[in-house]
């Protein structure tokens, strides 16, 4: 081969090296950036517009100045709240304690966490249809048993009283993801080596302090992946409200989620919604900043 | 003595949580094989005296079938579009090292974009979708699930491909391989159990999805099963029967795909971060 030949033979070569990666990820950026960037600057366009059959006009920050006078999008901010903080309390309280119960000497272990997978893997869909049967005042089970007890339940509903509505929509959650905080945690336990539980028996620390100063450090890790996972699905809470209230009676229930979906598929207002999603946006943005940054973290240790 | 308190305690306990957790269960599979009368007692029925498959059988003459087979097509269609894509872009974010710190940047906004709510991507999708067309159709929600599971997919991926030994390639190029030869003959069959159970998480969150199905399907040629559930609850006139048989039929298969995951499943659901 003459070596001018060979030369050129060479740079494609490397040249087809170089370009090997970027081939391999094409694909996924081309789907990701037609699927989620172009709707997002879409979004922006969206939410400076108002939408009408005929077309759509420039309205400047008007849907923006709208949002923040509009107590409807208040109330369902403030209840998302409510609704993430109780959750999540109910939701850590129980899973941890179901994690310390399953990581200590206990029988059948494997067929109570597998059990227990039911009820986040099944759709949300049929989670909200399960309760809207375990919840019906009528002939549900739920005040059936309560009347077994002798209580009269004639004016118990579960989903038709705002605040108890609220309340009821927090179980089916708690019901619906324990089991995943559950399992994250188990197997952040399990993960923890024997050692420290050794020194600290030498140390003769009681069984309190011994959670307090070995446990709990050392599970914290996996407590926080799961802590940002749930807060992030819950800002975003959709499905079992839906199937559940509506986000009925009247507004009791709404949240975000639903609020947005209303106005933009009830009443068509797409500018509004696409301002209201920004709002939202904002929110879940940030968390998802300190969920990365921590995975980050653990990349470089 | 009091060992034997704290044993009893223990099981006492999770008894009260297995109630909590499985009796609505429970219940959708007995409303689901009660017969009408039964249903509707008062007080209610705990034990049937007879079962009937009456609403099993229903749901063939139904529509429910065909909204069966579209999230089943939805499910396959999107998992396959989501594991090519998201496999080959996991590889080369694994495996090169890219000027800028490209792997890092690259990273993290792939998994940003899965942290997106769904509510604030479905208004312009739909608006996007209505522009082409496409309402109402499958494809439209293979596009949409896709996108929503290649995040994951590339962050399992990258996972399983991190462990392997770089010097597994290194042999297969020195044995005159080309750089995608050795990853389709020595990389690919080493990780087929990852992708294998990567998949099949794709398939159930394609399956169990809701939002997006609602919005994007109006009829029973793109409807899918959660939605079709969804519309019945919200009718007028219930027809419990019917719905819990449905709902039993939704959930079976993502039971059954579930087990056949628990070894990964701790990883899959936090996206890599705990592993299981």
């Amino acid at each position: 081969m003459e070596p001018q030949r060979a030369k050129s033979v060479t740079r494609s070569v490397q040249w087809r090296e170089k370009a090997f990666p970027y081939a391999l990820l094409a694909p996924a950026l081309l789907l990701l950036a037609a699927l989620t960037v172009y709707p997002f600057f879409y979004i922006l366009h969206t939410s400076v517009h108002r939408l009408t059959p005929a077309g759509e006009t420039f309205v400047g920050a008007q849907n923006f100045l709208r949002l923040l006078g509009d107590p409807f999008f208040y109330r369902a901010a403030v209840q998302t709240l409510v609704f993430t903080a109780s959750a999540l309390t109910l939701e850590f309280a129980l899973g941890l304690a179901l994690a310390l119960l399953l990581d200590s000497q206990i029988r059948g272990r494997a067929l109570w966490r597998a059990l227990l997978l039911l009820p986040m893997i099944l759709p949300p869909v049929v989670a909200g249809v399960t309760w809207r049967l375990i919840y019906n005042p009528g002939f549900g089970p739920l005040n059936g048993a309560l009347r077994l007890l002798g209580l009269d339940t004639r004016r118990l509903t579960w989903l038709a009283d705002p605040i108890v509505a609220l309340a009821s929509v927090v179980l089916v959650d708690v019901w619906e993801w324990t089991p995943f905080v559950f399992l994250i945690l188990l197997a952040g336990l399990q993960a923890i080596p024997e050692e420290p539980y050794e020194a600290a028996r030498i140390d003769g620390s009681s069984p309190w302090q011994t959670f307090r100063h070995v446990t709990l450090p050392l599970l914290l890790p996996a407590l926080l992946v799961a802590l940002l996972l749930r807060t992030m699905d819950l800002v975003r809470l959709f499905d079992s409200v839906f199937i559940l209230t509506q986000g009925g009676p009247g507004f009791a229930t709404e949240t975000l989620s639903l609020y947005i979906y209303k106005t933009a598929f009830r009443f068509y207002d797409f500018g509004y919604a696409a301002a209201a999603s920004l709002a939202l946006l904002v929110v879940t943005g940030a968390l998802s900043r300190l969920y990365i940054r921590f995975l980050t973290r653990e990349e470089r240790a | 003595m009091r060992r034997r308190a704290a044993t009893f305690g223990k099981y006492a306990l999770l008894a009260v949580f297995l109630l909590f957790f499985l009796f609505p269960l429970y219940w959708l599979v007995l409303t689901s094989v009660k017969t009408q009368a039964e249903q509707f007692a008062s007080p209610p029925v705990w034990w049937p005296r007879s079962f009937t498959t009456d609403y099993y059988a229903g749901l063939f003459q139904s529509t429910t079938g065909w909204l069966a087979f579209n999230s089943l097509l939805v499910a396959a269609g999107s998992t396959l579009v989501a594991l090519a894509a998201g496999t080959l872009a996991a590889y080369a974010l694994s495996r090169f090292r890219l000027p800028w710190r490209l792997n890092q940047r690259l990273g993290h906004w792939i998994l940003s974009t899965r942290m997106f709510p769904p509510i604030v991507s479905i208004v312009p999708l739909f608006l996007i979708m209505r522009g082409l067309d496409l309402v109402d159709t499958r494809a439209a929600l293979v596009a949409a699930y896709s996108v929503f599971n290649l995040p994951f997919v590339v962050w399992m991926m990258k996972g399983f491909f991190d462990e392997l030994p770089r010097e597994l390639e290194e042999a297969a190029l020195v044995d005159g391989d080309s750089r995608f030869g050795a990853f389709r003959r020595i990389i690919l069959p080493l990780v087929r159990p990852g992708l294998a159970a990567t998949a099949i998480f794709c398939m159930i969150v394609a399956w169990n999805e809701f939002l997006f199905a609602l919005i994007l399907t109006q009829t029973e040629g793109a409807l899918t099963l959660p939605v079709g559930i969804a519309n019945q609850v919200t009718q007028y006139e219930i027809r419990w029967g019917a719905m819990s048989a449905a709902g039993v039929v939704a959930m079976t298969p993502m039971f059954v795909f579930a087990l056949a995951v628990q070894r990964h499943l701790v990883r899959g659901l936090s996206f890599g971060a705990v592993k299981g």
